[in-house]
């Protein structure tokens, strides 16, 4: 019985079930594709579930999921996608275009389903399937974001019983044993939202073919420290989400291959740039007035020594960031020329203070034009998170260097976001995760998002029309042109100072798995991407070879690998001793103690 | 160590001050009876406060729950009204109220399922690892504390104050995570034996004895780690409140009949130095089912202290008074049997 107790799964043999474990540092929240929000969440659906366009390993772009391929109409009215045939689902039902148009359907009728997804499908007025193998999609005006369509097709013959009022407390979770119906490469077994264990089987009729490992098993760990022992021990194959120093104790360990992937998204300080009252219009708050000038937020950037702040708060883990886009999208990326890049330097940035008319006073300290005192900047920093505070730390530091002062308070995101909403602050720090497609991005900087998700209370009409214009456009180099544009102008006007492109630490026991591919390829993430590719590509290094020809995919042949499954194994053949003999040593240690003072007691006592 | 035992009687002594108005003897009865309207007044006040106290919390579960998702003001409305928060607060109580005089908890806004589901599911990991913990450290306290007090100023009495003073100002994360690299990793010399943490192993089958072993091999660490920290509490009291009673005349009549010394401890000093420690227990017990939370966050654990303290940061309303609730219901339980138990033992609080 012992035996079988925390052993991990072996991969080398034939006839032995190929487990792979991954340990994650959060729940999931839901199964339901419709209701949950963690990206936990989203890498179950995408186990689970198939779509019709999905994302490419290289940049992330659009590439042919369920559809084989598409075209659109001059006018940029009408989407006609092609259906691949022959897909079924678990329960063997075909996947025909139908599912495809109900499921949209479902999100397009409004109610919970278009919570998550309904941004995808803007302007979309009818989605029809007039036949197994089409899908049409009509829209009364352009959406440049499609063919983007990353939402999850749900079997119709099982969620046609499921009302739009019940769906909102719909789990979607293997009932009465039955695994979960869904066309992915794996099907959930066991699991339930907000457990610590959740289970997947593979689908060994998958139509991109049959998965290399037989089982996926998530285990929740709570604290990210014991996570990284149970990768040492070889309790879990994978570790998700640790940090740049995990990674790089981890690198020296036998076996394990740990890297830091780039992930798509950006952390910013961010200016109160005018709060106002959406309704009346009237200013709110009470941010500085200094702040409001573009020119001021825009010197500050040069008082920012951003290879100190990704050395010292990243720890060597990112790059240091310029715009809203991460370079992960290469193609939307705009960078700033070479002598308008931010670069630290306090002699440029008090010189444009200067020229603005922020000028030093008789006492070291700037004053407004007319000069007045600027006064004290209020700096906010979230406190659950270090790399924010010792961000903010540096900037006051570097702000009083350029005769500014500041003062630094932290508190927990929550409440920041209400002395956001109510306009009481003068600069923060934050992150955002950036979608393939920058176009949601781009939105949470126009004027319509004052009061939602413009934390900056940026606006300004002119980027407001680029972002229609973008936003419509069916010219894709045009679009491009007017992203670059668009990024140039927030550059520009600075309502953020991009500080740092974050990264996602990971690690994997590279002497029992192999096959990796990052996304973005090169230098992304192994796990939690886009789409479920990975899942597919992994196997035990014995059947590793080339990897299908994937030659970026980490474990390939010609990898060195670890020597730490030997030491592994020999742990296993003695766990039952090794039981016996943890279980009296722990016992001796805690009655140890109390065993020795009844001895001392008993003779005592006789003596007395 | 004096301020726990002043504690433990003025539990009583409020008890006793609180019915002395009355001046005649009560029925054990009238007393039950007393002691039990009073606990369902406590309930009944924790379960207004609980509404009140998480809606002053800072931030807005529609925002939490929708950065990056939800793109437009509308689908903020949306989200609020499908879950009732858009309604005036007294509305909002009121069918609060309603949802749990009805036993039927509302939906979680983060999990999306009913609250009781996620407290049941949570509640016996918490009381197998907070009420295993808290009996053993009872039993092992105590005995500690007897021990140290007899023999007190001599060396058992300074290591085992010394050491259970020592774990007890430990931190409790670190106390884990120093327990996980010794015994779940090993270090040198020692094997890793036990698991880094969770319940139980992904291949273990529910209903086996099997499944039964893999849990306890799961639980042993995070368990000493919780035995270790509470040690303190029990021994420290009991050696407390038996020193109080070492110098009475009892005792010397009680040796002077010429009982053997062990038994003048066990059936004469422990027995009256009990009752702070009976208090102290009873309290312990009910403190249970509000979990460890940094032992569960440790180890892994999906108990309830970790869903409410998750909750707090939605902050996810029907979870926080759910957890709320339950937790101070068992307290008030306790403590009602406290009161229950304390009017057998000692019939000078009934009046």
């Amino acid at each position: 019985m012992l035996s079988g107790l925390g052993s991990p799964a072996t991969a080398s043999a034939d006839d032995e079930k190929v487990t792979f474990t991954v340990g994650v540092t959060n729940e999931v929240d839901s199964f339901n594709p419709f209701l949950g929000i963690e990206s936990e969440s989203y890498e179950m659906w995408a186990l689970t579930y198939d779509y019709m366009i999905t994302y490419s390993m290289e940049d992330m772009s659009p590439q042919p999921g369920l559809a084989t391929d598409w075209e659109t109409s001059d006018d940029g009215l009408t989407w006609t996608f092609n259906i691949r045939e022959g897909v079924t689902w678990s329960d063997g039902e075909p996947l025909t275009a139908a599912d495809i148009a109900y499921t949209y359907n479902r999100i397009l009728d409004g109610g919970p389903e278009s919570a998550t997804w309904g941004s995808y499908l803007t302007s979309v007025t009818s989605i029809e399937a007039p036949d197994d193998t089409t899908v049409v999609l009509t829209l009364e005006k352009p959406n440049a974001v499609l063919p983007l369509l990353p939402i999850p097709i749900v079997p119709e013959h099982i969620w046609k019983d499921i009302s739009e009022k019940d769906v909102k407390s719909y789990p979607a979770e293997p009932t009465d044993g039955q695994p979960v119906v869904g066309s992915g490469p794996f099907r959930l077994v066991e699991g339930t939202a907000g457990g610590s264990m959740y289970r997947f089987e593979k689908n060994p009729d998958y139509w991109q073919g049959e998965p290399h490992i037989d089982e996926v098993v998530f285990r929740v760990y709570k604290s990210d420290d014991p996570m990284v022992q149970a990768l040492i021990k070889g309790e879990i194959d994978f570790a998700d989400d640790i940090t740049p120093l995990q990674v790089q104790a981890l690198q020296s360990e036998d076996g394990i291959t740990a890297i830091n992937g780039s992930s798509p998204g950006f952390d910013e300080i961010a200016f109160n740039t005018g709060a106002v009252d959406t309704e009346t219009g009237e200013p709110l708050g009470d941010g500085n007035p200094a702040l409001k000038d573009p020119k001021f937020r825009h010197a500050l950037g040069y008082a920012l020594d951003l290879d100190q702040i990704i050395e010292k708060v990243y720890q060597g883990a990112g790059l240091p960031g310029d715009t809203i886009v991460p370079p992960a999208y290469s193609q939307w990326k705009w960078t700033p020329p070479e002598d308008e890049a931010f670069t630290f330097d306090l002699d440029k940035a008090g010189a444009l203070l200067d020229e603005a008319g922020y000028t030093e006073g008789s006492d070291g300290k700037r004053t407004m034009p007319d000069g007045s005192p600027i006064g004290t900047l209020r700096l906010f920093a979230r406190s659950e998170n270090k790399k924010s505070v010792d961000t903010m730390n540096y900037f006051k530091e570097w702000l009083g260097e350029l005769g500014i002062d500041s003062e630094l308070t932290t508190m927990e995101s929550n409440k920041l976001t209400n002395v956001i909403l109510d306009g009481e602050f003068d600069a923060f720090q934050w992150g955002w995760y950036v979608e393939p497609d920058p176009d949601s991005m781009l939105s949470y900087m126009t004027c319509d998002q004052r009061g939602g998700w413009s934390d900056s209370w940026y606006c300004n009409p002119e980027y407001d029309a680029l972002y229609t214009q973008q936003n419509g456009s069916t010219d894709d180099a045009a679009r491009v042109e007017t992203v670059k544009q668009m990024q140039e102008m927030l550059f520009n006007d600075s309502p953020y100072l991009v500080t740092a492109y974050n990264t996602l630490g990971e690690a994997f026991r590279s002497d029992r798995f192999a096959c990796f591919q990052p996304q973005p390829d090169p230098g992304g993430v192994l796990l939690f991407q886009y789409g479920a590719h990975n899942y597919l590509n992994a196997r035990p290094v014995a059947e590793a070879g080339d990897c299908d020809g994937v030659t970026t995919a980490l474990g390939a042949e010609g990898v060195s690998q670890g020597g730490g499954a030997s030491g592994a194994d020999s742990d296993e053949g003695s766990n039952t001793a090794v039981v016996v003999v943890g279980v009296i040593v722990v016992a001796a240690l805690v009655i140890g103690l109390g065993f020795w003072a009844i001895m001392r007691r008993s003779s005592v006592a006789d003596r007395e | 160590m004096t301020e726990f035992a002043a504690a433990g009687h003025s539990v009583s002594e409020a008890v006793a001050e609180q019915e002395a108005g009355s001046g005649k003897r009560k029925s054990y009865g009238r007393y039950v009876l007393g002691k039990v309207l009073g606990s369902l007044g406590s309930l009944f006040f924790v379960m207004v406060v609980g509404f009140f106290l998480f809606r002053v919390l800072p931030g807005d579960p529609a925002r939490t729950l929708g950065r990056g998702r939800f793109k437009t003001p509308e689908q903020l409305e949306a989200f609020r009204a499908q879950y009732g928060l858009d309604q005036p607060l007294p509305l909002q109580f009121l069918t609060y109220l309603k949802t749990t005089f009805t036993g039927d908890m509302a939906e979680s806004l983060r999990y999306r399922v009913p609250v009781s589901d996620l407290i049941i599911d949570r509640l016996w990991p918490t009381l197998l690892l907070v009420g295993i913990s808290t009996v053993l450290a009872t039993i092992i306290g105590v005995y500690l504390g007897v021990i140290s007090a007899w023999n007190r100023g001599k060396p058992v009495d300074k290591i085992t104050t010394g050491s259970t003073l020592t774990l007890y100002s430990m931190p409790e994360w670190w106390l884990g995570l120093l327990l996980i690299a010794a015994f779940a990793v090993g270090a040198g010399p020692l094997p890793g034996i036990f698991p880094t943490g969770g319940l139980h192993s992904v291949d273990a089958v529910p209903g086996t004895v099997g499944y039964v072993l893999d849990t306890a091999l799961h639980l042993v660490l995070p368990i000493l780690t919780l035995v270790l920290v509470y040690l303190a509490d029990f021994s420290l009291i009991m050696r407390s409140s038996l020193l109080d009673e070492l110098g009475e005349d009892y005792l010397t009549t009680a040796r002077a009949k010429g009982l053997r010394d062990v038994v003048v401890r066990r059936r004469h000093a422990v027995r009256n130095a009990m009752l702070p420690t009976t208090t102290l227990i009873a309290l312990s017990i009910g403190f249970v089912v509000s979990g460890a939370i940094t032992v569960e966050t440790v180890f892994s654990i999906p108990g309830l202290g970790l869903l409410a303290t998750e909750a707090l940061t939605i902050p996810d309303y029907p979870v926080l008074q759910g957890t709320f609730l339950i937790t101070s219901a068992a307290v008030i339980l306790a403590n009602l049997a406290a009161n229950l138990i304390y009017g057998l033992l000692d019939p000078r609080v009934r009046t």
